[in-house]
């Protein structure tokens, strides 16, 4: 069976075991291959959605699952993960995926780059069928026995103390059963919403790697049980304590397939904001010398290569980021991809970007969508350079921040392999 | 004409020396020695000092097939420019990380490492590119015995980096240090510039701490220059572009984490030793044959070596009388058979013998020997190829989809393609 959540805000699960059981694999393969169809909703097969290049998708049209991150590509922004089936999660091979252009990853409550997320770590995904097929840069019909999911272009990727920060949520530990520095925890995801549907108490698995986070404190198994806290052997409640955890996945004994292991045990609040404080500094400092993304709204050529460009920030940074665009500031624009390398960066990315003053900074009334930040930049410079069109990604610099040069895979060189634009899908093994 | 003749002569040894490296690939380190290229033999563990050294940023990592890419440091050069350098890990090549044992897929990209590497043991088969024109950012020695980062490194060769200076201003600064034996130095060790911020962890006994709270205590001032009068630390460093061409930097690097004192870092070592021995308790232990001596009807005696650098404990639970289970793998380490666990075709017997080789054992090696046998031999454990071994008492459990080879039936999962690496 297959752990699927349809997006009207995790309120109707919908399991795809049951398809696959009757339908067996090579109907579901063959269907994908001729069709290929959502994994959402196979029975509007008609009518596809896809991400438009310039809009952001609304999330509740996206597919969300969970699964371990076991590769990265960090540079051309894809990766794999090992989709939790409710069956033999061994088996499940990893599946790639890449972010879109205005995707977020969060790691510890906090935006993040997909290099800062460890291997092995459980994310929680929310996906949209690729904008584009021909150009994904990921297999766009993976082809396997098991159903895996179609909606591979993530729009948010999480683990699990961003997940339950962002809709909510708190762990409640009840019970810990400990033998030899080892043991299980049972622990439901309550929500702070007495509305919302509970979900099932879950066994986690717990070890002498755990690492416990107590205000400055980084705690292990035997400092709790030295403190009398939790037992050295045998169960003991743990009276419903709230906390936040980090999951990854190990091999379980037993004939368990699905069984998650607890990394990372947050036991307060104090804890948890020096997680994310930690982070958001590692991404803050990245965004600075890397330059904000953003789509291209509009532009306005004026003549001999003036033009006033309108740009949508993509969302998701730390607020102190977007408060650096100011109303009369300079600054400078770059072309770049769908992966967000830079067009140009042999000089550094600001050796061909157009430079100009910022007119305006416009908060869109309203909420903005998922990948989006709400805030419009109005730039006029005097020498528009090609990458900057309507619909576009773009990435954005206010003059404040650092100029420095970025590392070789980050930038497209002189741009004539078309590999370097579009990354081809066959780095990822395909596996039967 | 004699001037000519030298030309000549140079212009001789020069013709000789490019043949060579388009067929052969010599080593960056003694390009002047190519004619003794050395490459490490299956069934042999190479002498470390044999292994070109060099430092460089972890930027990739495919971890399944024990490879992955550094930003080679180069002298002074930009780092930026140095497009990442793929690397292999020889299959009893030691992963290090917060002074333990680790795996690839334990270190966080952007960690700077050190690397003892070697030309490829055979470079028709070889998991990265073979490098043809090496150069100090590039060398052709990519096959590697022992990458491991620095606070590893510095524990290695009883080295600490001592802090001399901090300089802060809204949270982030600088930090001048210089690397120096453990004991004694002689104060000749250069200075380092190093960056420092918010994110950087400072490890106190069990406190993990930021600069702030270095600033809150009084042991750090908030703004302006601090000496630190050479306190003596390890670190975990990584790299964050910094200057252009017209304000360079060089190879300036960024602290990730400050270990304050030895009962700190040892609780790191004692964490990551942890997962890894979890890691080998599922994946089995690595080693080579050595010996095959055939009986009837499938039985065999199988001697064999188990790779190096483990937990003592993993080694302790191989006892003499025990049973022990032995599966095929690949010089990636991945198991040959695995759809059904790798214990499902893997040859059962007990354990005859273990025996400790005498003297210290070379890096790769635990020098540590295990006579086994088994009833039912099967395709894989021959002498020089690499096995994986299970102490009986260890879980059985089954291993990830990319970490067995399933039905083998692709050349590609037996011998992974380069191709994966761009070219820059």
């Amino acid at each position: 069976m297959m752990f699927l959540v349809r997006c009207s805000w995790l309120k109707t699960f919908v399991v795809l075991g049951s398809l696959f059981l009757v339908a067996g694999s090579l109907n579901v393969a063959g269907f994908a291959a001729n069709e290929e169809p959502r994994t959402k909703n196979q029975e509007q097969v008609a009518v596809p959605f896809r991400p438009e290049n310039g809009k952001f998708p609304p999330l509740d049209k996206s597919v969300a699952y969970r699964g371990e991150l076991v590769f990265v590509d960090h540079a051309t922004r894809r990766g794999s993960l090992r989709v939790e089936f409710k069956s033999e999660f061994f088996r499940s091979p990893p599946t790639p995926f890449a972010m879109l252009p205005y995707g977020m990853v969060r790691y510890h409550g906090a935006p993040a780059d997909l290099r800062d997320i460890p291997l092995g770590t459980i994310m929680n995904i929310r996906a949209f069928l690729p904008p584009d097929p021909k150009n994904s840069s990921v297999v766009t019909t993976p082809n396997h026995w098991y159903p895996l999911p179609l909606e591979n272009h993530a729009i948010l990727i999480e683990d699990e103390p961003s997940l339950c920060l962002r809709e909510g949520k708190t762990w409640k530990l009840k019970e810990v059963d400990l033998q030899n520095n080892q043991g299980i925890v049972l622990a439901t995801r309550d929500s702070q919403d007495a509305a919302a549907a509970k979900d099932p108490e879950e066994k986690l698995t717990i070890d002498s790697t755990t690492r416990f986070w107590r205000g400055r404190e980084s705690l292990s198994l035997a400092d709790l049980v030295a403190e009398g806290t939790w037992p050295a052997s045998g169960k003991k409640s743990l009276g419903g304590q709230s906390a936040l955890l980090g999951l990854i996945w190990k091999p379980c004994p037993d004939g368990i397939f699905v069984r998650y292991h607890i990394s990372d045990v947050w036991l307060d609040d104090k804890a948890t904001q020096r997680a994310i404080q930690s982070q958001t500094e590692v991404h803050m400092s990245l965004i600075r010398s890397r330059w904000m993304p953003a789509f291209v709204d509009k532009v306005e050529y004026g003549k001999f290569g003036r033009a006033t460009v309108t740009v949508t920030l993509f969302g998701g940074m730390d607020p102190s980021l977007y408060a650096d665009f100011k109303k009369d500031g300079t600054g400078a624009i770059n072309g770049a991809e769908n992966t967000l390398k830079h067009a140009g960066g042999s000089y550094g990315p600001a050796h061909m970007a157009s430079k100009g003053t910022i007119l305006e900074v416009i908060k869109t009334p309203g909420v903005a969508p998922m990948g989006s930040s709400g805030i419009q930049v109005r730039f006029e410079t005097d020498l528009i350079i090609e990458g900057i069109r309507p619909g576009r990604v773009v990435r954005i610099r206010p003059s404040g921040w650092p100029n420095v040069y970025i590392p070789r895979e980050e930038f497209l060189g002189e741009g004539s392999k078309i590999e370097d634009r579009f990354p081809r899908p066959d780095i990822f093994p395909i596996y039967r | 004409m004699a001037y000519r003749s030298s030309f000549l002569i140079l212009c001789s040894s020069l013709m000789l020396v490019c043949v060579f490296a388009a067929n052969e690939a010599p080593g960056t380190k003694n390009q002047e020695l190519a004619s003794v290229v050395f490459r490490p033999e299956a069934g042999k563990f190479p002498d470390l000092e044999k292994a070109h050294t060099y430092q460089g940023e972890l930027v990739f990592v495919d971890h399944a097939n024990r490879r992955g890419s550094i930003r080679v440091r180069a002298g002074s050069d930009v780092l930026y420019r140095n497009a990442p350098h793929p690397f292999a890990m020889l299959p009893y090549g030691v992963v290090r990380y917060h002074g333990a044992t680790a795996d690839l897929r334990d270190i966080p990209l952007g960690t700077m490492l050190h690397v003892s590497a070697f030309l490829p043991p055979d470079p028709k088969i070889s998991a990265v590119p073979i490098v043809q024109n090496p150069s100090v950012e590039h060398p052709a020695e990519n096959h590697v015995l022992l990458l491991e980062d620095e606070a590893s490194y510095c524990l290695r060769k009883s080295k600490v980096w001592k802090l001399k200076e901090v300089e802060l201003q809204k949270n982030h600064g600088m930090v001048i240090a210089t690397l120096e034996p453990k004991d004694g130095g002689d104060g000749t060790a250069a200075e380092q510039k190093m960056t420092i911020d918010t994110a950087t962890r400072i490890w106190r006994g069990r406190e993990c701490l930021g600069i702030a709270d270095l600033i809150a205590e009084g042991t750090w001032t908030a703004a302006g220059k601090k000496s630190l009068g050479g306190q003596a630390v390890r670190l975990g460093l990584t790299w964050l572009p910094a200057g252009t061409w017209e304000n360079r930097v060089e190879n300036q690097f960024h602290i990730t984490d400050i270990w304050l004192e030895d009962t700190a870092l040892q609780r790191s070592a004692q964490q990551q030793t942890g997962v890894h021995q979890a890691l080998i308790r599922t994946r089995w232990m690595a080693a080579w044959v050595d010996a095959v001596e055939y009986g009837k009807f499938g039985r065999a005696t199988v001697t064999a070596t188990l790779f190096g650098d483990y937990d003592a404990t993993l080694f302790a639970d191989l006892a003499a009388g025990s049973k022990m289970m032995m599966n095929g793998a690949e010089n990636t380490l991945k198991h040959a058979g695995g759809a059904y666990g790798p214990a499902h075709m893997a040859a059962k017997g007990s354990i005859l013998e273990v025996t400790r080789v005498p003297g210290v054992a070379p890096m790769g090696s635990s020098g540590v020997q295990v006579r086994f046998e088994t009833d039912l031999i099967i395709e894989g454990i021959r002498p020089g190829r690499v096995v994986h071994v299970r102490p009986s008492s260890w879980t059985n459990v089954a291993v990830p989809r990319e970490e067995y080879l399933g039905d083998g039936s692709k050349l590609e999962d037996r011998f992974p393609s380069p191709a994966i690496f761009p070219k820059y």
